[in-house]
């Protein structure tokens, strides 16, 4: 559905010259959940900002339905790192953002952000400013902005690094709940191993500089999650084991 | 760490810190009025005999005309400068041509000490309103535009990056992200010129043509009537103040968002 055909990709500044990535290949299938894992650096971001159309691989292309992708598309939505939300619009003038782009008249616009805030619990402070907001209801919203737009494809980055555990988790269920419910296909950018194992069916491993995709996992577990203890079962001890051996590093030294 | 917890280590200077302002004005008062018993008031008279002359320049309605002409200019020439100061910016800040070609201009006419051009502004339009008017507009221009064109170069990226990846075309972008995030600049900038706007009010009456509160400056001064001319002065003071709380109100009423973003950063 979504691929990624031999990507690569320099950035190139007036100071130095970074090689992101390299010949990175993977097909992302529909309705799946799928994370990317990998030491900072390793260019997951880059990959996805590519992904979103937000820059352009210096070699090799995405294809997306059978179209060589070009440009931000309609159908993939975007949840920032940073949120980056407009402190000069209200919570919910920030998630109809997309549909004003897309000139949806006024009073529709409200109704589907309305909804969207509603998926992720927030209705209630539709009219206050973002910066009243907690960190974890700041990232509701930019889930919602992105929702909004119904996309099929949802790219995000590490969403949850800002977080605490405690906030962390409960919107690692919420997300979960989200995608078995709208069937969105999700590509989900994270540091963390337990909830890449908890959310995913796929985890591509990351490694290196420029970064590779150096070995591709099927999360063999039950959904939904949320119905048992994912971190206590053996197959997911085993594969957290397999994945931080695989990747050198101790959990400590990845985040 | 808040700061009277680095600063007042004992309870009982913490208590008088906020009442240190006062007392210093309190105390410089005091010895300016005291000053008065042994110097002549022509030098620099005293704050009662100061207060006095303001209360009568009042009272006798000498300061409604000079202070109504001295409004209307600065109110023209400084609101003209800054919305023209505004949209020169932003036309730079959008288009890289208009950019190119205007800002060797800009930059040279803003590293200028533009009080030099009274002569030739006299020259242009003659010795008359205009003139003033005209002084006062080409002083305003920079500061703001400049302001203007460095908030819409500094736009957060994560602002930027959020248009693009929702889709905005590029007068969107203007109108939803670059012009309100550039706004915190342009008042800044605003200030700015306003200030330079009362400068060149009081300099113009002064040196163009003996009108408004500079026409009582250079009267009162050449008369040795210290006490009149620095209750003007304390006047002119007093537009600055102005300018500082209506900015500051401006902002407060609507953009009110500029400060809670900014105490949400932390
Ligand atoms: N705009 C840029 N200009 C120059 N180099 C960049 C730029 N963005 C990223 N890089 C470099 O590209 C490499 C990959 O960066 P990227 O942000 O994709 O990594 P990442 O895997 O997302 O890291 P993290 O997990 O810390 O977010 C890094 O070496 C980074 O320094
Ligand atoms: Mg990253």
């Amino acid at each position: 559905m979504l691929d990624i055909e031999r990507v690569g990709h320099v950035y190139e500044t007036p100071q130095r010259r970074v090689e992101a990535l390299r010949d990175v290949s993977l097909s992302v299938r529909e309705g799946e959940f799928m994370s990317f894992v990998g030491p900072s650096g390793c260019g997951k971001t880059t990959l996805l900002r590519i992904l979103d159309g937000l820059a352009e691989p210096s070699g090799g292309r995405i294809v997306f339905n059978g179209h060589e992708l070009r440009g931000v598309s309609r159908d993939i939505g975007f949840v920032f790192q940073d949120i980056n939300l407009l402190p000069w619009r209200s919570v919910r003038e920030n998630v109809e953002i997309g549909l004003e782009a897309r000139g949806m008249p006024a009073g529709q616009r409200r109704e589907t952000a309305l909804e969207a805030l509603r998926m992720v619990g927030l209705e209630d402070v539709a009219n206050v400013p973002p910066y009243t907001l907690s960190g974890g209801m700041q990232q509701r919203v930019g889930v919602a902005r992105a929702l909004a737009l119904h996309p099929k494809v949802l790219l995000m980055d590490e969403p949850f690094g800002h977080l605490d555990n405690f906030t962390r988790e409960t919107l690692q269920i919420e997300i979960s709940k989200l995608w078995s419910k709208l069937g969105t296909t999700i590509v989900f950018v994270t540091h963390d191993v337990d909830e890449a194992i908890f959310l995913s069916d796929r985890i591509a491993l990351f490694q290196g500089q420029p970064g590779r995709v150096t070995r591709i996992l099927e999360v063999d577990l039950p959904h939904p999650r949320w119905e048992f203890n994912v971190r206590g079962d053996a197959r997911a001890i085993e594969m957290r084991e397999s994945i931080i051996e695989h990747l050198g590093v101790r959990q400590e030294v990845l985040v | 760490m808040s700061v009277a917890a680095v600063r007042g280590r004992r309870p009982s200077t913490q208590m008088l810190e906020p009442l240190l302002p006062a007392a210093a004005v309190a105390v410089v008062l005091g010895v300016w009025q005291w000053s008065g018993s042994f110097l002549s008031p022509i030098l620099i008279s005293t704050p009662t005999r100061i207060a006095q002359d303001l209360v009568e320049l009042f009272a006798r309605g000498v300061i409604f005309s000079p202070l109504a002409e001295s409004l209307e200019e600065l109110v023209i020439g400084g609101s003209v400068g800054i919305l023209a100061g505004i949209a020169l910016g932003v036309l730079m800040g959008r288009y890289e041509v208009v950019d190119k070609v205007l800002s060797p201009f800009v930059n040279f006419l803003n590293a200028t000490p533009l009080v030099v051009i009274i002569p030739l502004v006299i020259i242009w339009v003659g010795i008359s309103q205009n003139a003033r008017l005209l002084f006062i507009f080409l002083i305003t221009l920079w500061p703001v535009l400049l302001n203007t064109l460095a908030g819409m170069r500094n736009v957060n990226r994560g602002y930027v990056d959020v248009g693009a990846a929702f889709g905005l075309s590029e007068t969107q972008m203007l109108r939803k992200i670059t012009l309100p995030a550039a706004v915190p600049f342009i008042l800044a900038g605003i200030r700015i010129s306003a200030g330079l706007a009362i400068i060149g009010m009081i300099v113009s009456e002064m040196e163009v043509s003996l009108t408004g509160l500079g026409y009582l400056l250079v009267t009162y001064g050449n008369s040795f009537f210290t006490g009149r001319l620095l209750a003007v002065v304390f006047l002119s003071s007093m537009f600055g103040v102005a300018n500082v709380l209506l900015v500051k109100w401006i902002q407060a009423s609507f953009f009110p968002w500029i400060a809670g973003a900014a105490a949400d950063q932390r």
